[in-house]
């Protein structure tokens, strides 16, 4: 039945398509997804052609002509070639690449610390747990703010240090080339690690209870429970967080916008907050194009690689006898 | 090797006594059954000599020692989980390697007691296997053998065939005998299932709401319960429980069962001395399905009954009988035909049958 109707309906179609119009269900499945399919094509597919397009070219806002006309100063791969050559846009990365693995791995820590803590019930757990939950809740424009005042170089952080230590303390944390990457990471510490402790005690809650129990009574003290039963059952748990931690941090924008504007200087510019300054101080619009193709292509080369390590160890571990 | 002793054991959740001031003193090298129905406490009386819970109050003694302070994983006991609680993301091997490698053992010395444990419980070829794909059956064995490769002195297992399959759970109750022979462990054992309690235990503890009921060997709790809980809870099916009026005649007593007839008491026996210790008391008379005998019904003595239906249990017939009140289940063998409707005549003989006090429920006269 299904082959008589595929040939009357879909026989104008070219070879490949007809395969898939041969089952009515899925001919219907495209039809219904036809919109969306197209939907799709306009704000994925359209403005990556398009950027691929303009960051072949020099053309720029202050051209005066649409960007259709930007072939008129067309330079095959100039713009890619300026961008291994640009050191700003190396720092910048190597900078945000800083503050990826000092930021997250101590946010992972403390989130696991705390999540270790939050486990088992005590008194007040509850109140607790909602207030270390609270600086993932405020908008990170404003967490930068309230960073912004409390490093001021007579703020309450150099109040409190200099009454800790005796000493006086006058480090001016935003302005001070090294300080101020410091930080713009305790802020995003403050309000990530909530987060961290948020996805870690959900994991740390999903180990069940009468394997914990076992193992107690196998003879394993709480330290090896938690390296032996615990840790392994979290792995995937880890992974994920630290995923998102890292992805999100890679574009650490807000905290910094407020509290230091890549200042000074460039010593706290970021890869994302280098492009928005491209984009919107220097105009060069052309080569952000080039500049945000390249970035998207080398990430997704390395997230590929990554799925594919991933993927030969799950492969390994399925042929494993049992299997 | 250690003997249990638990004195004045109280368990309290809130409000509710989970287990009320228990005294059992589980010999050094003997199997325990702890039986009753769910809810009645044996669970949470094996988790109190683990140390998974704290007593509220008395005390647990492994040998002389006081252990009521110690923490679980200091106790030495084995414990082998309803769910089995394999470490589900470790192979077999690392499985029954566990308690050794927390113990910081050797590695050879590991291997060698694993790869033994492991031929002990027929797991050799499934040593490599995560421990995710094992069937019912084998993780019930590296349960098992994860708790025993420790040798505690002390063995505790939950319901560990429960979730078995019929054939497999007979095959584990007789290997369960054997391993318990061959580790020479002080053996607690918590089941709701009489037949393995009666089959595997040297002695059954029967509980109930909190309460020890009973505490013999198997024979012992089976031919003379303590109580009618007991009574009913051991045997399947269970004991005719029918209460009766005493009635005296010519210088002797016997139960009368209002239209469906009286049962002598016997002259001299037993029953005759018990029935006289309770005249007076409301009493519930206790007879046991395969003690009762059909008869024709027409000869002397007995109660009356209609045969209301019959019921083939595989080895067994259980006949039920309609009494004049009452109703009373006999068993008989495979074989037996009889056919619904059919008048007939029931007879126990004394030396068989049992006596309760009715507002009590305790056995009469039982020395």
């Amino acid at each position: 039945m299904t082959a008589g109707l595929a040939h009357a309906g879909g026989g104008w179609l070219p070879r490949p398509l007809r395969v898939l119009f041969a089952d009515e269900v899925k001919r219907l499945g495209f039809l219904m997804s036809l919109p969306a399919q197209l939907l799709l094509l306009f704000i994925v597919v359209f403005p990556l052609l398009m950027q691929i397009y303009v960051s072949l070219t020099y053309w720029g806002p202050l051209d005066g002509e649409s960007w259709i006309y930007a072939y008129k100063s067309l330079n095959p791969f100039e713009n890619y070639g300026e961008l291994f050559a640009d050191g700003r846009f190396w720092a910048s990365i190597a900078r945000t690449m800083l503050i990826v693995v000092v930021s997250v791995p101590i946010e992972f820590l403390l989130g696991l610390g705390l999540a270790t803590l939050f486990v088992d019930r005590f008194p007040g757990r509850r109140i607790f747990y909602s207030i270390l939950l609270t600086p993932m809740m405020i908008v990170p424009a404003v967490a930068g703010y309230m960073f912004f005042m409390l490093f001021q170089s007579n703020g309450p952080i150099n109040d409190l240090l200099g009454r800790l230590t005796g000493l006086q303390v006058d480090f001016v944390w935003l302005s001070d080339p090294d300080l101020a990457i410091v930080a713009v990471m305790i802020a995003d510490i403050w309000q990530w690690t909530p987060l961290m402790f948020l996805i870690l005690l959900a994991g740390m809650m999903g180990v069940p209870e009468d394997q914990l129990k076992a193992a107690t009574l196998l003879g394993a003290n709480s330290w090896q429970r938690f390296w032996r039963i615990v840790l392994p059952k979290m792995k995937m748990v880890m992974i994920i967080a630290a995923v998102i931690r890292v992805v999100e941090c890679f574009k650490i924008f807000d905290l910094l916008a407020v509290m230091t504007k890549g200042g000074p200087g460039v010593e706290t510019e970021t890869l994302s907050y280098y492009i928005y300054k491209l984009t919107f101080a220097d105009l060069e619009w052309a080569y952000v194009a080039a500049l945000g193709l390249f970035v998207l292509i080398a990430l997704s080369l390395l997230a590929w690689a990554a799925l594919l390590r991933l993927q030969i160890a799950q492969r390994r571990a399925e042929t494993q006898p049992g299997a | 090797m250690a003997a249990i002793r638990l004195s004045h054991l109280t368990k309290k959740f809130g409000a509710f006594t989970a287990v009320d001031a228990l005294d059992l003193l589980i010999p050094d090298k003997e199997f325990v059954a702890l039986l009753g129905p769910s809810g009645c406490g044996k669970t949470t009386t094996m988790n109190m000599i683990a140390g998974i819970e704290q007593a509220t109050e008395g005390q647990i003694l492994f040998d002389d020692r006081d252990v009521r302070r110690l923490p679980p994983n200091q106790r030495d006991v084995g414990f082998v989980f309803q769910n089995y609680a394999i470490f589900t993301h470790m192979t077999v091997y690392d499985n029954l390697a566990f308690g050794l490698s927390v113990r910081k053992l050797a590695r050879a010395e590991i291997d060698r007691r694993v790869r033994e444990m492991a031929a002990l419980m027929r797991l050799e070829d499934r040593l490599e296997w995560p421990s995710s794909k094992l069937s019912v059956n084998e993780l019930q064995k590296v349960a098992i053998g994860r708790s025993a490769i420790t040798e505690p002195a002390i063995f505790l297992l939950d319901e560990p065939l429960s979730n078995l399959d019929a054939a497999f759970r007979a095959f584990m109750r007789t290997e369960l005998k054997h391993l318990q022979h061959q580790f020479q462990q002080t053996m607690v054992y918590v089941t709701h299932d009489q037949i393995e309690a009666m089959s595997l235990a040297d002695r059954i503890a029967v509980m109930n709401l909190g309460e020890l009921q009973q505490y013999g060997t198997p024979a012992e709790v089976y031919n003379r319960p303590r109580n009618t809980f007991v009574a009913n809870f051991m045997g399947s099916p269970s004991m005719n429980l029918l209460p009766c009026r005493l009635i005296a005649e010519a210088g002797a007593l016997c139960f009368g069962f209002g239209e469906a007839g009286r049962l002598d008491a016997g002259g001299d026996g037993a029953m005759q001395h018990r029935a006289r210790a309770a005249a007076g008391a409301e009493v519930i008379f206790g007879v046991r399905p395969e003690d009762l005998e059909i008869a024709p019904p027409d000869g002397p003595g007995g109660l009356k009954g209609v045969v209301s239906f019959v019921e083939p249990v595989g080895p067994r017939t259980i006949v039920h009988l309609k009494l004049a009140e009452q109703t009373v289940k006999v068993a008989k063998e495979k074989r037996y035909k009889v056919s619904i409707g059919a008048a007939v005549r029931v007879t126990a003989p004394m030396a068989k049958c049992h006596l309760f006090d009715a507002a009590s429920g305790e056995a009469i006269g039982l020395g």
